[in-house]
C-alpha cells in the first residue's frame, strides 16, 4: 500500500501549526488556480501579469494619443502607468471572487480547505499579477527613458498595499455574498465601471474644485492612488489622502467581510 | 469514535422551511459498518455531507476523534480542466502526503495509462471513476464515508474496490449508502433506516429490510400516466427507467433475486410478479419471471412471460431458446408459433403481451377468469393487439357486461386504447368516449355488433 495515514487536522493545535496547514492549502490552490486558468499552453502563466500589462499599455498609449487633460504637469505616461494600475488591482479582485465558490464547491468536501481560503488564493494570484504587471511597466518605461524612478518608494509601496488591502476586504465581502444572490454578480459589473472615473485613477484630486475634492475624498481607493502618485512624484502631485481614513475604511470592510464568509461558510451546501 | 447526537438540517427554500434531518443520533466505531437504506430524497446524501464536515448542521453535534473520508465515488473535487496528474498533486498536498508514492499508486490502481497525463474532461466515465476511487484510496482515513460506489464501473473495478475497502481495510469505520440493498446487505454490520428526518437502527439486516418495506409501502399501486405516444415503444421505455427508479419496484425485484439465487422459486415468482404488478410494462422482468415459471413447470406461464418480454422490447436473442424449450415441453414447435417484437407504431398494432391483454380482458370481457393455456392461446394466435381485441369484442355478450371496480386496470385501460371519460373514473365510460379510435378492427367489430351505446 502506498499511502500513509492521514493526519487528523490540528482541531486545536497550535497557531503555528494551523498557519502551516493554511499555508500549505493556499499554496496547493494557487497552483491550482493557475493551471486552471492560464493551462499549460503558449505562453501559460505568463498571462497572470501580461494581460493587466496590455490593459495598463493600451490606456497609457490611448490617453498619450489624446493628450488627456488631467489638470497637472505631471508627464502622461507616468500618470496613466499609476492611475491604472490602481485600478486593476483594486477592481480586478472582487472581479475574480465573486462566484468563486460557486465555482469551486466539490472542494468543501474536503475538510480542512475553508472557504476563505478559496478566495485568498484567488486574491493572491490577483495580487501577483497586478504588482508584477505594474514593476515590468515601470522598469520598461524608465528603460525607454519615459518615466522617471519614483522619489520616495516606501510610499508607492505603501499606498500599493493599502489598495490591495481595499480590493482584497471587498473582494471577500462581495465573494461572500454572490454565494447568497447572484444580484451581486450582476450589478457589480455596472458598479465597477461607475467607480473607474471616481477612482482617482483618470484625474488628480488637487485639480478638482473644492466641492468635488471633499465628495471624491469619500471614495477610499482616491487615498490610496494620491498615496502612490506622492511616493512617485514627490511634491509634484500635490497629493490629498489620509492614510487613517483609507485604514480605518479598510479594516470596517475587513470586519465585515470575515463577518460575511463565516456566515456563508456556515450555510454552503457542497454539489 | 463518531458520535452524532441530536443532529437537525433544515434548508431555506421558496416555498418554506425544507426539513431533512429532525433529531438523527448514532455512534459509529473503528469497525463498524453501517448501511443505511432510505428512498430517495430521504437525507442519507445530506447526512453523510453533514458527517463528512463538508456541511454544517442547522442544530446538534457531530464529534470527530477519528479522520473521516469525503464522500466516496464522488469526483474528489476533480477539476475538469487539469490532468489526472495534476488532481493527484492537488490532493497529496491538501493533505500532505507524498506525491510520488501516491502517483505510483494510482497509476497501478486506475489503470489509466498516458491518459494520466491528459485533462480529466476527456476521461469516460468509467476511468473517472476509476481514478476517484484510487484517489480516494491513498489516503488512510479511519473512516470511509461511502455513496453510491456501485453505480460506475465493469466488474473487475468493483472486484478491486471491494477487495481495497472490505478486505484491506476491514478495521476502519464506515458509512455505506446504496441503493442497491444488496450490496449494503452484503458489506455492513450494522444497518439503519433514514425514514421521515429520524434514524431507526438495527443490528439484523432482514428486521431491517421489511421494516424499510412496510415504511415505504411496497404494496402501493403506481399510477400511469395517460401520455398517447404514436410509438409505443417510448411508453415502454420510459417504464423501464421509471421502474428501476422506484424503490419499490426495485424491493421487490432485490428480494425476487435473493428467493431465486436460494432456489426458492415460489417465492421468487411471487415478488417477481408483485414487482411487475408495479410496473407491468418493465420488460426485463418479464424475462426473469419466464424462467422461474420455467423451472417451476408452469410452460403456459412462463410462455406468456416470455412472449411478453418480446412484444414489450426484450432481445428476441436474449429469449429465443428459453421460449423455444417451454413450447417444446407442451408438445408443439415455435417454428409455427413465432415471437412477435414490437412494432415502431401505437399500440393498436403491438403484439400482444400480458399486460394488455389483463387490460382489454378486463374492459370487454368484465374481467373473466381465464386459464393460462386460454391466454396463451390468444397470445399467440393474434398479431396485433387490435386483432386480440375485435377477437374479444366478437366473443363478448351483448350487452357488455360492465367491468368491475379495478383502479389500476382502469387506468392502464385507459392508457392503451384511449378515450377520455373526463372526471369519471368508470368503465362504462371509455367505449362511448373515443376509444379504440385508432383500431380499426376493434372499431369494426364494435360498430358489427352495434356495441356502442349499449353497455348494460
Amino acid at each position: 500500500m502506498a499511502s500513509v495515514p492521514a493526519k487528523p487536522e490540528p482541531a486545536n493545535g497550535s497557531l503555528i501549526a494551523s498557519l502551516q496547514v493554511n499555508r500549505r492549502i493556499i499554496g496547493a490552490l494557487l497552483i491550482r488556480e493557475m493551471l486552471t486558468r492560464y493551462g499549460r499552453h503558449n505562453i501559460g502563466f505568463l498571462w497572470l501579469f501580461v494581460e493587466p500589462m496590455l490593459f495598463t499599455l493600451g490606456v497609457t498609449v490611448l490617453w498619450t494619443a489624446t493628450k488627456s487633460v488631467h489638470g497637472s504637469d505631471l508627464p502622461i505616461v507616468a500618470f496613466a502607468l499609476t492611475g491604472y494600475s490602481s485600478v486593476l488591482l483594486w477592481r480586478n479582485m472582487p472581479g475574480r471572487c465573486v462566484g468563486a465558490l460557486w465555482a469551486n464547491l466539490s472542494l468543501i468536501y474536503h475538510r480542512n480547505i475553508k472557504v476563505l481560503d478559496v478566495y485568498l488564493a484567488r486574491l493572491l494570484l490577483e495580487f501577483g499579477g497586478a504588482t508584477i504587471s505594474f514593476a515590468t511597466l515601470a522598469l520598461a518605461f524608465t528603460a525607454l527613458g519615459i518615466l522617471e524612478l519614483p522619489e520616495d518608494f516606501l510610499k508607492v509601496a505603501g499606498g500599493w498595499m493599502l489598495l490591495a488591502w481595499f480590493g482584497a476586504a471587498l473582494a471577500v465581502f462581495l465573494g461572500a455574498l454572490s454565494h447568497q444572490s447572484e444580484v451581486v454578480d450582476k450589478l457589480w459589473h455596472p458598479t465597477s465601471y461607475l467607480l473607474f472615473p471616481l477612482s482617482g485613477a483618470a484625474f488628480l484630486v488637487d485639480a478638482l474644485p473644492r466641492v468635488a475634492q471633499e465628495a471624491v475624498l469619500y471614495f477610499p481607493m482616491v487615498h490610496g492612488v494620491e498615496l502612490v502618485r506622492e511616493g512617485w512624484f514627490g511634491s509634484l502631485a500635490r497629493a490629498h489622502y489620509s492614510i487613517a481614513y483609507l485604514t480605518s475604511f479598510n479594516l470596517i470592510l475587513t470586519a465585515i467581510a470575515l463577518m460575511m464568509v463565516r456566515w456563508t461558510a456556515n450555510r454552503v451546501v457542497p454539489e | 469514535m463518531i458520535h452524532v447526537r441530536d443532529l437537525h438540517k433544515s434548508y431555506a427554500t421558496r416555498f418554506g422551511r425544507n426539513v431533512v434531518l429532525e433529531g438523527i443520533d448514532f455512534d459509529l466505531a473503528m469497525g463498524e459498518r453501517l448501511g443505511i437504506l432510505g428512498r430517495n430524497g430521504a437525507g442519507k446524501s445530506t447526512m453523510i455531507r453533514l458527517v463528512s464536515g463538508a456541511e454544517k448542521p442547522t442544530s446538534g453535534m457531530i464529534e470527530r476523534s477519528m479522520s473521516v473520508s469525503w464522500p466516496l465515488a464522488f469526483g474528489g473535487a476533480f477539476q475538469p480542466q487539469l490532468t489526472g496528474i495534476d488532481n493527484i498533486r492537488f490532493i497529496t498536498s491538501i493533505y500532505d502526503q507524498d506525491f510520488e508514492k501516491n502517483l505510483a499508486f494510482v497509476e497501478d490502481f486506475a489503470e489509466l495509462g498516458p491518459y494520466l497525463r491528459e485533462p480529466v474532461r476527456t476521461y469516460s466515465s468509467g476511468m473517472r471513476a476509476r481514478l476517484a476511487f484510487a484517489i480516494s484510496m491513498i489516503i488512510e482515513f479511519d473512516c470511509f464515508l461511502i455513496d453510491e460506489i456501485g453505480a460506475v464501473g465493469d466488474a473487475r473495478f468493483h472486484d478491486r474496490c471491494n477487495y481495497e475497502l472490505f478486505d484491506v481495510r476491514s478495521d476502519r469505520a464506515m458509512m455505506i449508502i446504496s441503493h442497491d440493498a444488496g450490496y449494503v446487505r452484503e458489506h455492513c454490520n450494522r444497518w439503519a433506516i433514514l425514514h421521515d428526518g429520524r434514524l431507526s437502527q438495527f443490528d439484523d439486516f432482514e428486521v431491517a429490510y421489511s421494516t424499510y418495506k412496510e415504511l415505504i409501502g411496497v404494496d402501493m399501486h403506481t399510477q400511469p400516466v395517460a401520455v398517447n405516444y404514436s410509438n409505443r415503444a417510448r411508453m415502454v421505455d420510459s417504464s423501464q427507467h421509471a421502474a428501476l427508479t422506484d424503490e419499490r419496484f426495485r424491493v421487490h425485484v432485490q428480494q425476487g433475486d435473493w428467493a431465486r439465487d436460494e432456489s426458492d422459486w415460489k417465492r421468487a415468482a411471487a415478488e417477481y410478479s408483485k414487482a411487475l404488478a408495479l410496473y407491468p410494462y418493465q420488460r426485463s422482468y418479464w424475462t426473469q419471471l419466464g424462467h422461474v415459471e420455467k423451472v417451476l413447470g408452469n410452460f403456459a406461464n412462463a410462455e406468456i412471460a416470455y412472449r411478453t418480454a418480446v412484444a414489450l422490447g426484450e432481445p428476441m436473442a436474449d429469449v429465443e431458446v428459453h421460449a423455444g424449450f417451454v413450447v417444446e415441453q407442451q408438445g408443439d414447435s415455435i417454428d409455427g408459433l413465432p415471437l412477435r417484437a414490437p412494432t415502431a407504431r401505437a399500440s393498436a398494432w403491438q403484439p400482444p403481451s400480458k399486460p394488455d391483454f389483463d387490460a382489454l380482458n378486463w374492459l370487454l370481457r368484465a374481467g373473466a377468469e381465464c386459464e393460462p393455456e386460454d391466454m396463451l392461446d390468444q397470445v399467440r394466435q393474434h398479431e396485433t393487439l387490435d386483432a386480440l381485441a375485435a377477437a374479444m369484442v366478437l366473443d363478448a355478450g351483448n350487452p357488455l357486461a360492465p367491468p368491475p371496480d379495478n383502479h389500476a386496470l382502469f387506468e392502464r385501460a385507459k392508457c392503451l386504447v384511449g378515450g377520455s371519460p373526463g372526471e369519471a373514473s368508470s368503465a362504462d365510460q371509455l367505449l362511448p368516449t373515443g376509444a379504440f379510435a385508432d383500431w380499426p378492427q376493434t372499431r369494426a367489430a364494435i360498430q358489427a355488433r352495434q356495441l356502442e351505446n349499449r353497455i348494460n
